[in-house]
């Protein structure tokens, strides 16, 4: 394993706690009967379940953009210091992302969420120059 | 690095600037202070930054099929130039497909047309890895 797929690791397993954190917030506050039907409607997330929605569906596009990130670096073995730094400035920003959002940190969130963006922008301009 | 591969980054980089056209988009609508905030009670997106939304969706869906089919590939070694070709098709297809949708040329079934050409190209590549 390299730095990269560690990271990616811990990332896919941070998608799971936040997952089952969307449903610990969204608990007697989502309706249950409407969350297990077919949704033809559009399920009412109120407060901060819909926060950590949000925050779940910007982790999902965040780490497949990841996942590319380091999966390439990891195959063209070209993992160095500075793409594993990225990697954990990475994590270490989506890991900060779930408190921002849910308690409505601002500037803060778009800051923190930044952070994660360019240190995947870095790891993919550096596997490809 | 082979040129797949190459092709899958730079398809990364394609999305990362879907998603600053996002943001761009839907800050000129909704404004700085409501975009950076909690989004509770965010107006859904409209016109350009709504199809700029979709766009976006529909570009990480393309991602998220595309990668594996590369990565399995290269575990595989099984590129070949019909490889090469389909994800250079892939990848014309998906840069072309973001101004389709978002100034919705109106050329009828023209963006169906080029989401298709980047679809085909993905199975395509399943297939080759199987």
């Amino acid at each position: 394993m390299t730095p990269e797929t560690t990271v990616l690791t811990l990332a896919a397993l941070l998608w799971a706690v936040q997952f089952i954190a969307y449903l610990a917030v969204g608990h007697g506050k989502i309706d249950l009967n409407k969350a297990i039907g077919p949704r033809d409607t559009e399920v009412d997330r109120p407060g901060a379940s819909g926060r950590m929605h949000r925050a779940l569906s910007n982790m999902t596009e965040g780490l497949t953009l990841f996942a590319i990130a380091a999966l390439v670096i990891t195959v063209t073995g070209q993992s160095t210091s500075f793409t594993a730094t990225a990697a954990w400035i990475f994590l270490i920003a989506r890991v900060l992302y779930v408190p921002a959002y849910a308690l409505g940190w601002t500037p803060w969130r778009t800051i923190i969420w930044m952070a994660g963006f360019l240190a995947t922008v870095a790891m993919l301009l550096a596997a490809l120059f | 690095m082979s040129s797949e591969l190459s092709i899958l980054a730079l398809y990364g980089l394609v999305v990362i600037v879907v998603v600053l056209l996002n943001v761009l988009t839907a800050m000129s609508q909704v404004g700085l202070m409501t975009l950076g905030g909690a989004r509770d009670d965010m107006p859904p997106l409209t016109g350009v930054a709504g199809r700029v939304e979709r766009a976006l969706a529909n570009s990480v869906v393309a991602m998220a099929l595309f990668a594996p089919a590369v990565l399995v590939l290269s575990a595989k070694d099984a590129f070949t130039g019909g490889t090469l070709f389909a994800a250079q098709i892939f990848l014309l297809a998906r840069i072309a497909f973001v101004p389709i949708y978002a100034f919705a040329i109106p050329v009828p079934f023209l963006r169906t047309t080029v989401w298709l050409a980047g679809f085909l190209a993905t199975a395509y590549l399943y297939l080759q890895a199987l």
